[in-house]
């Protein structure tokens, strides 16, 4: 090994060296929340606070002092206490908040929502709705009083996809499939389907849409949901729960699933279980038992198939329902 | 020696043990202590950049002087020289000795003709090809026919075959070496030739020395006063075929060469690697290669620094062999090869038991040496096993496991950053490859694309990747099998060139 490369590999090591005992206490005092005063030769403990805001680019105002850095922020060496925090942004509400930075820990405010002060509206889809619906397919259907029409969640691309103007002025909630092929809107005594793909299914064209009247309640309706298929509709009602069956002509089979032994205060569908929740009083075997109330669970899966094979062969429904 | 077979049993276990207690301490840490884990790995990333930066600059002045001696005319500065310790240049004979087993003539033939191609006087050249039996006959007939065709360019051409299964031998390539250099010793017996007279190289089948290989090599044989008490270490480059390599094979290749070259300037450290040379009398006076250890590259080495009592040491010679790289044409297969490969070289962990009982029956070498020497080995094979390990998957297990309450610390906290600045700083090592790498490079073969140069530079890139899953796995799998008495077999690296 040559002199000059002996004194070259000794100044690299030792510089290595000498590079390792200085960098590994600022790095790791840096890391634990520590800082250096070299002035005072002092070391005391700090905070992090870190700042993020949607929409980013605020301003960061600290004790009414600005903070260079605008938001995402990570503001660094805090010491510990507790610091007003004011985020503004121009044409934004601005948000404010006292937080505590505790010692070698990072307090965060990374959920700041700025609320613009003048909401951006424009009118979308023409005049005349009557009402609409949202699918998750990222379209809009118009119910209008020239019909049914559909856009683009920009109001772009509008079509009409059927002539029907008879919606009713008190609709009281709307659900699509979940295929997302069919959506039905019910007011307080009828539910009506909408059926998207009528045009396709029955070769009439690609894209026309029918509307038809499903169900009319005697007692006023709460709730209707779908039940997985499409094939069927769940209403709940006042009084009961009923299922009603889809499809063209012929006879539509309507089944009551049961009935109340008081007015329901909660009722629910859930896809995943396939399950109907409903709160009641008594256990609906027509035993009293008194003024408790409990919440029921139907498994729609079983239940309403024996419902209906036993309607059909004229039998009382069999009733056994979990209570939780 | 039940004993000795006691300690080299703890031996055995002591650098196994070692890397997993670290591995899994640190993962369990990660759990219960995830403070104390990021603390270590901050200080083990930064140690580990620094570390690297250190040995990126040695690569650098390795370079440097390899550039520099690649210029000499080396067989001009021998006949310059004047009778050297009762020698001259034309009294030095190089042996050239290819322990083989079934590489084939496209593979031996580029290693014979790149002997002839040397501008050392190839009368003074006895080339020998020492063919293991178990080859089979092919293997021994492409030996006669390479006889055939080149005995007439050199002062010999011998040819041998080991036989299999001879009493204390086991299937690895020193015992083949031995049985050539019994034959070379015989031969030189008969033509009265003095064994300090001959340097002896033993090659891999694929090397191809360089053109000054054996006048550098006479040069420093001859200037050095302690001739005998040194091997001769030429710089290994995987040149053979890297225009044909996958790019996996080739950065973990070339990482090895510039491992070798930074080794060239820590020479209190270094150790034969792969093709070297050395004194024949040395040779013979230690007793041949082991017969019976993988890693007989090394175990030479050891064996002379044993017999030595430590005065013993490696002379780097700054000229290049040129080896092959193990590649296949598809990358999987490709992954498998440098693997195993890697896994055989991480196996050179046997020599610490083996140094390490040397070291309790010599008491002639120094205790500060012992001790020195003993580190280096450990030293070197650990951090082998757990840097990849440590630096990237152990890196992110505290902020993973170590709950939300360590997360909102501040070191929870900066733990991402701090490491991110720690990768950046060691791009550095990426760059100085990068260009080593367009610097060592062979001609481009006209069968190959222009724009291959520049994945040539850009594979450097998959360096972190490579690192991950090649990087330390091959020396852990060695060490466990070394910890756990699951001995390992010479595995041959096929060789294979596109033709």
């Amino acid at each position: 090994m040559k002199r000059s490369d002996k004194i070259g590999r000794a100044i690299a090591f030792y510089f290595s060296v000498a590079l390792f005992c200085v960098l590994l206490p600022i790095m790791l005092s840096y890391a634990l929340g520590y800082q250096i005063d070299y002035r005072g030769f002092k070391i005391y403990k700090t905070g992090i606070l870190y700042i993020e805001s949607r929409p980013a680019g605020a301003d960061i105002y600290l004790n009414g002092r600005k903070y260079p850095d605008v938001t995402p922020a990570r503001i660094e060496e805090l010491k510990p206490g507790s610091y007003r925090i004011e985020v503004l942004r121009e044409g934004f509400y601005p948000w404010e908040k006292e937080v505590a930075v505790r010692p070698k820990m990072v307090t965060k405010a990374d959920r700041i929502v700025l609320f613009p002060v003048k909401q951006e509206m424009k009118k979308i889809g023409g005049s005349g709705v009557s009402d609409f619906a949202i699918a998750d397919n990222g379209y809009i259907y118009y119910m209008k009083k020239s019909g049914l029409y559909r856009s683009t969640m920009d109001s772009s691309s509008m079509k009409r996809l059927s002539s029907y103007s008879k919606w009713p002025n008190n609709v009281v909630g709307k659900r699509f499939s979940p295929s997302g092929d069919k959506f039905l809107y019910f007011s307080a005594w009828n539910v009506w389907v909408v059926d998207l793909d009528y045009g396709r299914t029955t070769g009439r064209g690609a894209e026309e849409a029918n509307v038809e009247e499903v169900f009319a309640a005697k007692d006023p309706i709460t709730d209707a949901f779908w039940y997985p298929g499409a094939g069927y509709i769940i209403i709940a009602t006042d009084k009961d729960i009923e299922v009603a069956e889809l499809g063209r002509g012929g006879t539509r089979n309507v089944v009551m699933l049961y009935k109340f032994n008081s007015k329901p205060r909660g009722i629910r569908y859930d896809e995943s279980t396939n399950s109907l929740y409903f709160t009641d009083t008594g256990t609906g075997l027509g035993k009293d038992l008194g003024d408790s109330r409990y919440l029921y669970r139907i498994e729609l899966k079983e239940k309403f198939f024996d419902q209906l094979i036993k309607v059909l062969i004229k039998k009382e429904p069999d009733s056994g329902y979990e209570t939780r | 020696m039940k004993r000795d077979n006691f300690y080299r049993r703890i031996f055995e276990i002591i650098p196994g043990f070692l890397t997993w207690a670290t591995l899994l301490g640190l993962i369990i840490g990660a759990f219960i202590k995830p403070l104390w884990v990021a603390i270590f790995i901050i200080t083990f990333d930064l140690y580990w950049v620094i570390r690297m930066s250190y040995l990126t600059t040695l690569l650098i002045f390795a370079y440097r002087r390899l550039n520099k001696e690649r210029k000499i005319d080396w067989l001009k500065k021998c006949e310059a020289l004047t009778v050297e310790e009762g020698l001259k240049h034309r009294d030095v004979w190089h042996a050239v000795l290819f322990p083989t087993y079934k590489e084939g003539l496209d593979i031996l033939t580029p290693s014979i003709a790149a002997l002839e191609n040397t501008n050392y006087p190839t009368d003074r050249m006895i080339v020998m090809l020492s063919v293991e039996e178990r080859a089979g006959e092919e293997a021994w007939q492409n030996a006669l026919k390479l006889q055939r065709e080149h005995a007439k360019n050199f002062a010999r051409f011998l040819v041998t075959r080991h036989p299999e299964g001879l009493p204390g031998e086991v299937r690895v390539k020193g015992a083949n070496a031995t049985w050539g250099a019994k034959l070379l010793k015989e031969f030189c017996d008969k033509e009265k030739i003095g064994y300090e007279r001959v340097v002896i190289s033993c090659f891999d089948a694929d090397t191809c020395a360089d053109r000054e290989y054996f006048g550098c090599l006479a040069y420093h044989y001859l200037t050095n006063p302690r001739r005998t008490h040194s091997s001769y270490q030429p710089i290994p480059v995987y040149n053979n075929n890297i225009w044909h390599a996958r790019s996996v094979a080739r950065i973990l290749e070339l990482g090895s060469s510039f491992m070798q070259m930074i080794e060239t300037m820590r020479v209190e450290k270094f150790v034969t690697f792969s093709s070297h040379s050395m004194s024949f009398k040395t040779l013979v006076d230690v007793g041949y290669w082991p017969v019976d250890m993988i890693s007989d590259d090394s175990v030479i080495y050891w064996k002379c620094f044993l017999h030595f009592n430590g005065d013993y040491s490696v002379k780097p010679i700054y000229v290049t062999v040129s080896m092959d790289v193990a590649t296949e044409r598809k990358i999987l297969p490709t992954i498998v090869k440098q693997y195993r490969q890697k896994r055989r070289w991480a196996w050179g962990i046997e020599n610490f038991p083996y140094v390490m009982i040397g070291f309790m029956h010599n008491k002639r070498i120094p205790l500060i040496k012992k001790i020195r020497r003993a580190f280096n080995i450990l030293e070197s094979h650990y951090t082998w096993a757990v840097w990849a390990i440590i630096v990237t998957f152990i890196a992110p297990l505290p902020i993973i496991f170590g709950g939300g309450l360590f997360r909102q610390t501040a070191i929870g906290y900066n733990l991402g950053s701090v490491a991110a600045v720690l990768f950046r700083m060691s791009l550095f090592t990426i760059f100085v490859c990068m260009l080593m790498t367009v610097r060592l490079l062979p001609p481009r073969p006209k069968d190959v694309k222009p724009q291959k140069r520049l994945v040539m530079v850009t594979q450097w890139l998959l360096s972190p990747l490579v690192a991950a899953t090649l990087g330390s796995t091959p020396a852990i799998d060695a060490q466990t099998r070394l910890m756990l008495g699951k001995y390992m077999h010479f595995q041959v690296t096929e060789k294979k060139r596109k033709r």
